[in-house]
């Protein structure tokens, strides 16, 4: 079966070097690594929104990117900011109604994205009046309102308060059990023993990948992040 | 829902519409009653006739052609820019556009051919709206896009004065000049109209742009994960709206504020979503400048672009004041 996602030899110049990675189908990958190790740009640049040096490639379903037209992407990947920004007061019901704009605005799924993500009760709340964490959830339901098989979220969790934050990742493994790929940047290394793959970026390179036990060793994470820890199965602890 | 509340939306304003381009035809030097108004306009009265169609209808048609395209101009800037300020006379389009113009008749290029005028004025339009969008960026804050729009402002204001100032220029090019840096619809004919006519063809276009607007106006990455081909709908958006500037620019000269004013108010009152806001900006839009023509030519002749600057700069001052809260 194809990689849901593939990074082939990607370079963004400054700020990720000659990156490869898989994601398969059904996957839920944890992007972790310092700040400004390149977890968003590679984010970006796997959701095609950043131009990649060649000869590096990224592939959704082994399909390389610049040979899926800007419509069919917007059905076959979705991809969540860091930062959400709104400008204008459109109302939660209608920007998450913007994931089905590659489906010709069909609505399907978008009172369940609401229902799901805690949104139907200020559905029609305008979207410049929320409160971060709000904004966020907004932002997650639209992607989950795409149905794309491939997600990409940068920093999903950092706005959340500890309820919503489990309830995204309940979300998220339904999500990868229902087929879906999803890969996420997060910081908090507790939350990524319970993934199934992490990817450890440091300074633009990809440092280490594969199951949390395994890979988030204390030489690891002193080397990475200059700190120490204690790693029992399942818990990492900063001492 | 929102069927529900599209219609009376647009409906009021092509009545609006309606109604203030009847006051128009009627109301002046020689006012006609309905009755003789109707006569006129089926050319059942020489008299009447005269008065509307060769004197009022154009002035009438170019006014809702400028209104149309100032408007869409504006939401079209403030979609681009992710910012509701944003607006073809606050970022210099109008000036790059009076400018071109200016440099035409400086130049004595106007009387070689009807279509001199209006092409410098795309020309010097387009030559802005490349220097906001290297000086502003996409999604700029509100303080960056002024500045950037007063440099501007200030350079093609030095570009005209230059031209105002020059040894060769005549006493009837500096009058002909003077019309374009306060936007009037004085004397308007025919041709006038033939000139503005390209607003409607660019209209149309943009009309099936409010969707993928919408998406835009939260963000180009965002728009561009959802679907949307950002860089040709910039392209598209940014040729569009600098054309409509430009064309209004070309035959009224510059005309304050209604790209700011009218959006702004049809945000507040019907949402923020570009399917209804572009047509209702074109038929608002024009109601608009009717209207304030109308209020100009009551109160004196105050010249178009007097009166719009009137309305729109105590409304941008409080929306600035608003926004600081």
């Amino acid at each position: 079966m194809n990689p849901a996602l593939s990074l082939e030899n990607v370079s963004v110049p400054g700020r990720l070097r000659a990156l490869s990675l898989a994601v398969s189908p059904g996957r839920l990958v944890g992007l972790v690594g310092p700040n400004g190790s390149g977890k968003s740009t590679l984010l970006a640049a796997a959701a095609g929104l950043l131009p990649v040096a060649a000869p590096g490639v990224v592939r959704w379903g082994g399909e390389a990117l610049e040979r899926i037209p800007a419509l069919e992407r917007g059905r076959r990947a979705a991809w969540v900011p860091q930062e959400a920004r709104f400008d204008f007061g459109f109302s939660v019901r209608s920007v998450v109604g913007q994931a089905r704009y590659a489906h010709g605005d069909d609505a399907a799924g978008v009172e369940e994205a609401l229902a799901r993500f805690g949104l139907a009760a200020i559905a029609e709340r305008p979207v410049d009046r929320l409160s971060g964490g709000e904004r966020h959830r907004v932002l997650l339901a639209r992607a989950w309102a795409t149905g794309a098989a491939l997600q990409l979220w940068d920093e999903p969790l950092a706005a959340l308060d500890p309820r919503h934050a489990l309830e995204t990742l309940m979300l998220a493994r339904e999500m990868t059990r229902a087929g879906r790929a999803l890969v996420f940047s997060l910081h908090d290394l507790r939350v990524a023993h319970c993934l199934d793959e992490v990817v450890v970026l440091h300074e633009g390179r990809l440092r280490a990948s594969g199951p949390p036990d395994v890979v988030l060793t204390p030489e690891l994470l002193r080397e990475v992040f200059g700190v120490t820890a204690r790693v029992e199965p399942g818990l990492t602890l900063f001492l | 829902m929102s069927a529900v509340r599209r219609v009376p939306a647009l409906a009021l304003a092509v009545a609006a519409l309606l109604g203030l381009a009847a006051l128009s035809l009627a109301v002046g030097d020689a006012r006609l009653s309905p009755s003789q108004l109707l006569d006129g306009l089926l050319r059942r009265d020489e008299f009447a006739a005269t008065i509307v169609w060769s004197i009022r209808m154009p002035r009438l048609l170019v006014a809702t052609l400028v209104g149309a395209a100032l408007s869409a101009s504006g939401l079209v800037m403030q979609a681009y820019f992710r910012n509701a300020l944003a607006s073809p006379g606050l970022l210099g389009v109008s000036a790059g556009g009076a400018a071109g113009a200016v440099v035409a008749i400086g130049c004595g290029l106007a009387a070689v051919s009807l279509l001199t005028v209006p092409l410098f004025a795309v020309a010097g339009a387009l030559a802005a709206t490349g220097a906001v969008i290297l000086l502003a960026r996409r999604g700029a804050s509100t303080e960056r896009l002024l500045l950037a729009g007063v440099a501007l402002n200030a350079l093609l204001g030095a570009v005209t004065s230059y031209v105002l100032s020059a040894h060769t220029i005549t006493y009837e090019r500096n009058a002909q000049i003077l019309f374009w840096l306060i936007g009037g619809l004085e004397d308007r004919t025919w041709e006038h109209v033939w000139m503005a006519a390209p607003v409607l063809p660019a209209a149309l276009l943009l009309l099936p742009l409010g969707r993928p607007m919408d998406l835009l106006s939260l963000g180009a990455e965002e728009a561009q994960s959802l679907g949307v081909d950002v860089r040709r709908l910039r392209c598209r958006l940014l040729a569009l709206s600098t054309v409509l500037t430009a064309l209004a620019t070309a035959v009224a000269g510059t005309v304050g504020f209604v790209g700011l004013v009218v959006p702004h108010i049809l945000r507040l009152l019907v949402g923020p979503e570009h399917r209804r806001l572009v047509p209702l900006s074109l038929v608002a839009g024009a109601a608009f400048v009717v209207g304030c023509d109308l209020l100009g030519r009551a109160s004196g002749d105050l010249r178009l672009g007097i009166v719009t600057a009137l309305i729109g700069g105590p409304y941008f001052l409080w929306l600035l004041r608003r926004d600081e809260r």
